[in-house]
């Protein structure tokens, strides 16, 4: 046992050394994405930040994720959330790789594990691209597990210890909050499975305890109990969690509605601005579809379903994630596409349901077969899934590993880049005034936050008023920038402030979305020795 | 009446009892061969095994025209004559020798035919005795009053002259003392050089605190979850248990003012799953409790337990009557059990399986606690939740962790020459069972739990139950100061992690009550009362932090409480955890009175009243599953 644990520590770190290379690469390679950069600009502001740092540190959401990059932002701000999303990725095996072994002497689920995380294109997404997925993965896939494990040992600790892996799962996804609204049958069937009736059939167990005062008020009160011991904290959770939000900003939904909080709020406008349907014949992701395509997308789940099929608590359990995207796709009425973290979530959900069954597995080899060909599909709808995303981060991922070193193409992130190459080479004493709300990606490429106004500064709002008092230059949205509407440092800004405080603001670098200008008092050059 | 003339022509008293129908033939013969096995004289065997009750006995005595003298304290008595005495003899018959008077000696006997104990008086004495018929209570009464000083004196002081560093005779060492008002004084400099720093500090030490001792006590829930199936003696095994391979247990009952619940006591008692000969209960009797005295006294039906009346000695604490017991106890093994506990049947039989199967070194087993009145009103509720949570999650972790395990106050069993090699428990302690079990720890010894369940009488009223916490509080108080005399012995003796199980869990456990209302103050200050001088000392972070380890503290806590109800099924309980916080309000009073009393009168026992409950004392089985 302690030989297979080393051996599968070995092959967590080579692969982990593996989705670091690649992602390095990638980003030589030019891909990035809004959710890293995000985190990068938040870390700079941790570490290199002055003023009140905390709402940054307490409040950016998700939590986990954002956490799960400080630790390297030292090393490499641009690199940090690779190396975490490497590392996680990694651990995320290891840690499956730990469930297997636990039930089964057999490697062969091993085997197709490491084949999975090697070559599922979703995989290396989620190791190389720099996102917070691997933190929801392993959340998930622990959750879970802990799910399937009271099942068995039937004791408070397994269910328990469900629920705060699911208090942090709601701090890599705060969708995940509605997985709770899908527990209640599931609640109930196990609810009912454990009332000591002679009758075996869930139907008729329910009809008896239904019928029966005493059974009716019985089953009551353990779903209700049951329900609690999972959920209270979880939404104790997040009470507190927007409580603190309420008290540090003034807004009970900061961390989910407030675009300085968390990149989630753009990023439809950022990322899905590929319009879907008829006129690309794109497959829309409407409602009933969504769960055909999560079949087309892991196969493996109706293996998983098989095993499962004469358990209904197991049978159920396994459909809840199913309910979470469809409900999330009728809840999210902006959200056009899933991201690939609903769609991956499937995966390590059937390879659960096969480490609960990898006994059977192991002296079937039919069930080998099945697995091998199911796994070899995915493999290629992930692949197809990922290149066809009308969601940029994904689809540029694959784009990006298809190029070679030798094209050249311009990235939109190339823009941020110059923008920001244009910042680390004004004047050292040069002070900007910056709206990270949505200049974020620029940030994250400037080589030092030292002389930007931000708008976690107190003097960021005294800034935008009085604008050649603070700094010497300010960096406004153009009228292009389809996110532009989210700060007053837009080109509305120019035109006001021009008008108010007889300042003239001098263009000195243009892009297509971003004005950098420089501010002149009364046709003065501002003079840095006045800053304050 | 005289009966030392007719003693020769007289019937035995055996004979008089057949002659009633109040014992048989074979009641005579198994009486007879025990008393020959066990040195007991038959009257002790046939009113302390159940055989006959007293009322009975009384009332064929009378019968035959015996006369009881009720007054039997009031007679005089010859040192002289009570020097040739040893107590744990005379304990074996219900006979005193009291003076001698006209050239005999005048004696009391509750059998006056036991040729055994006249034989004994000619022998010691030369003397023929007179006998004077007595109730054998009262001369239990008589004979610990009269001989049991010096056992009394042992028991109070054995410790203390054995091992002085354990005993907490002494309240405060003067390293302690030095210590406490070196840090008072550190503070109030601190406080006058830089108010605000350090009212900073002090905010985010405490809350923090706060949060890691209750974090401390999720992790030992959820690990002791992990095995709340997990039965360390199954009943199949029990079933294979046989009789007469068993040892003699010893079962102490100390009672004070309990003469509601004796009956009932009894009742419960009668019910264990264990064979009458090799039971040897002791009903622990103060010598000024005559309540108590005259409950047992007016049984009307045969009970099997022996009154040890324990001489008045201070301090007057359950520990000193146990230690009292000991000396007349005869088990293998002993258990102490409280006035309204009804045990599991075969939880005898459990322990001394689980005895069998652990290694030497495990010295005494802690039986799950738990209530039969838990429905009653919101206190006994909250009790439940407590109990369940403690007994049965965070000891099960504790002992998972080998870490040091508090002993609960009972149903925790013994190897009868280990406890007494430990010194027993400190009579000075009021938590005695929680520092006997970090003696046994530090000693080398295991402690182990096993899954039998004692119901008790949760409190259900509030000073009763302020009364009773106060007490427990002051206990873990006490038995920190004690054992943290020396720390650096104590990390050396216990290792690392036991040094930390006790910190955390004895140590922190009043500490967190005790600041709990500061927090709690803070928060109303801030959050609901808004006042500004609050925002004036403290930083919003550090109003930040205190107010989250608040909550979440309290958040965990009431999930720890919710945790409690799973195991035994009390799903109907799991929204009381939401008062939780209310609940802590409760200890914290307590502490604070417990506080107050390990200042001013540290050994004094807070008497928790009995039988308040109109439930029925009556249990159901739970099923320990989910």
């Amino acid at each position: 046992m302690r030989r297979r644990v080393l051996y599968l520590f070995f092959s967590s770190v080579t692969l982990a050394v593996f989705y670091l290379v690649l992602g390095i690469n990638l980003q030589h390679l030019g891909y990035y994405n809004h959710e890293s950069l995000f985190y990068i600009e938040k870390a700079r502001i941790v570490f290199e930040g002055t003023g009140l740092r905390l709402k940054t540190i307490g409040l950016t959401s998700p939590m986990i994720p954002f956490y799960g990059v400080l630790p390297f932002a030292q090393l490499n701000y641009l690199i940090a959330p690779v190396i975490a999303s490497a590392l996680g990725t990694a651990a995320l095996f290891f840690i499956i790789s730990l469930g297997v072994i636990k039930t089964t002497k057999d490697n062969f689920l091993i085997l197709i594990l490491l084949l999975l995380f090697i070559f599922h294109p979703g995989f290396i997404y989620m190791g190389c691209s720099g996102k917070g997925i691997y933190a929801t993965m392993i959340f998930f896939f622990l959750f879970f597990y802990n799910i399937f494990r009271f099942y068995i040992s039937n004791t408070t600790f397994h269910i328990s210890i469900a629920s705060i892996l699911l208090v942090i799962l709601l701090f890599c996804d705060y969708k995940f909050i509605w997985m709770t609204l899908f527990f209640i049958p599931l609640i109930i069937s196990i609810a009912i499975q454990s009332l000591n009736l002679a009758e075996k059939q869930s139907i008729f167990r329910l009809f008896l305890s239904f019928n029966n005062p005493s059974l009716r008020r019985k089953l009551m009160n353990k779903t209700f109990a049951m329900y609690v011991i999972i959920f209270i904290l979880p939404l104790i959770a997040i009470l507190c969690y927007k409580l603190l939000n309420q008290a540090h900003a003034n807004d009970f939904n900061y961390f989910s509605d407030s675009p300085y909080a968390t990149w989630n709020v753009l990023v439809d406008k950022f990322e899905k601005t590929v319009s879907p349907s008829v006129t690309n014949y794109s497959i829309p992701e409407v409602s009933f579809l969504t769960s055909v395509r999560v079949l087309v997308y892991c196969p493996l789940i109706l293996l998983g379903a098989y095993f499962f099929r004469s358990n209904t608590q197991h049978f159920l359990t396994l459909l809840i994630p199913f309910a979470l995207v469809e409900f999330l796709k009728i809840h999210e009425e902006n959200s056009s596409f899933l991201p690939m973290q609903y769609y991956l979530m499937f995966i390590v959900l059937a390879y659960l349901a096969l480490v609960f069954r990898s006994q059977v597995i192991a002296r079937r080899k039919v069930y080998k077969v099945i697995i091998v060909l199911l796994v070899i599909v995915q493999v290629f709808t992930g692949y197809f899934f990922l290149r066809d995303s009308m969601i940029q981060s994904e689809n540029s991922f694959v784009t990006t590993f298809q190029k070679t070193n030798d094209t050249n193409e311009p990235t939109t992130f190339d823009e941020y880049k110059q923008m920001a190459d244009f910042i680390n080479h004004l004047p050292r004493k040069s002070s900007i005034l910056i709206d990270d709300v949505n200049a974020y990606p620029i940030l994250a490429y400037v080589k030092s936050l030292k002389n930007i106004t931000l708008p976690y500064q107190d003097a960021f709002l005294s800034a935008i008023e009085n604008p050649s008092t603070y700094v010497s230059y300010v960096l406004l949205a153009g009228d292009q920038n389809s996110v532009g509407g989210y700060t007053q440092l837009n080109f509305k800004y120019k035109l006001t402030m021009e008008t108010r405080n007889s300042l003239t603001l001098e263009k000195v670098y243009e892009s297509d979305n971003w004005t950098m200008y420089r501010i002149r008092v009364n046709g003065h050059e501002f003079d840095e020795s006045l800053i304050r | 009446m005289a009966l030392a003339t007719s003693i020769n022509d007289t019937a035995p008293v055996c004979d008089l009892l057949i002659k009633d129908h109040l014992i048989t033939y074979a009641d005579l013969e198994k009486i007879s061969d025990f008393s020959k096995r066990s040195g007991l004289s038959f009257i002790k065997i046939a009113l302390t095994f159940g055989y006959i009750s007293r009322k009975n006995y009384e009332g064929c005595l009378s019968n035959a025209g015996y006369v009881f003298n009720d007054k039997v304290r009031e007679e005089a008595v010859d040192d002289e004559v009570l020097e040739k005495l040893d107590l744990k003899f005379i304990t074996n018959f219900f006979a005193l020798p009291i003076r001698i008077e006209n050239n005999r000696v005048v004696t009391l006997m509750a059998d006056p035919t036991d040729r055994e104990f006249i034989n004994f008086i000619y022998e010691t004495y030369g003397l023929e005795p007179e006998i004077i018929l007595a109730s054998d209570l009262d001369i239990v009464w008589l004979s610990h009053k009269l001989l049991g000083e010096s056992y009394v004196k042992d028991a109070v002081f054995e410790l203390m002259k054995s091992d002085p560093a354990n005993s907490a005779l002494i309240t405060f060492s003067t390293g302690q003392l030095i210590f406490i008002f070196a840090s008072i004084a550190l503070m109030v400099v601190a406080l006058f050089f830089n108010f605000s720093q350090t009212s900073i500090l002090l905010n985010i030490g405490i809350s923090s605190f706060f949060l890691i001792s209750i974090l401390f006590k999720l992790f030992l829930a959820l690990l002791g979850s992990r095995f709340e199936l997990h039965q360390a003696v199954t009943r199949d095994e029990v079933r294979h248990v046989v009789d007469d391979d068993l040892p003699i247990y010893t079962i102490q009952l100390p009672v004070y003012k309990e003469d509601k619940l004796i009956k009932k006591l009894i009742w419960n008692l009668q019910s264990i799953d264990y064979p009458r000969e090799k039971l040897d209960i002791k009903l622990l009797i103060e010598e000024d409790d005559s309540k108590t005295l005259n409950a047992v006294k007016d049984l009307n039906f045969p009970a099997i337990f022996d009154v040890v009346v324990v001489p008045f000695h201070m301090p007057k604490t359950k520990p000193k009557a146990c230690n009292y017991g000991l000396y007349f106890s005869r088990g293998k093994y002993l258990t102490i059990y409280d006035a309204e506990d009804i045990p599991d049947t075969d939880q005898l039989k459990k322990v001394i399986m689980l005895f069998e199967k652990l290694p030497e070194n495990y010295i005494c087993i802690q039986c799950a606690l738990n209530y039969f009145n838990r429905n009653e009103n919101f206190l006994t509720r909250m009790f439940t939740l407590e109990y369940s949570y403690w007994f049965d999650y965070m000891l099960p972790g504790l002992d998972t962790l080998d870490i040091p395990i508090p002993l609960g106050g009972t149903s925790n069993h013994f190897k009868l020459d280990k406890l007494i090699e430990l010194g027993a428990w400190d009579p000075f302690n009021v938590t005695e069972d929680a520092d006997l079990g970090l003696r046994a720890y530090s000693k080398g010894y295991k402690v182990s739990i096993v899954n039998s369940t004692t119901y008790e009488e949760a409190n259900n009223d509030f000073f009763n139950w302020i009364r009773q916490r106060s007490r427990w509080i002051k206990g873990y108080m006490q038995t920190y100061l004690i054992h943290m005399r020396n720390p650096v012995k104590l990390y050396k003796r216990i290792g690392l992690r036991g040094f930390l199980g006790f910190n955390f869990f004895i140590g922190a456990t009043p500490i967190t009550f005790l600041i709990y209302p500061v927090l709690l103050g803070i928060f109303l200050a801030y959050v609901v009362l808004d006042f500004t001088w609050i925002r004036a000392l403290f930083p919003d972070w550090v109003l930040f932090i205190s107010i989250f380890n608040l909550i979440i503290g309290n958040v965990l806590m009431i999930y720890v409480n919710m945790m409690a109800v799973f195991k035994r099924r009390f799903y109907e309980l799991i929204l009381f955890s939401m008062a939780n916080p209310i609940y802590w309000l409760m200890h914290s009073i307590s502490a604070y009175k417990g506080l107050y009393q390990l200042i001013v009168k540290p050994f004094y026992w807070e008497k928790t009243n009995h039988g308040l409950s109109k439930t029925a004392g009556t249990v159901t089985q739970p099923k320990t599953t989910v």
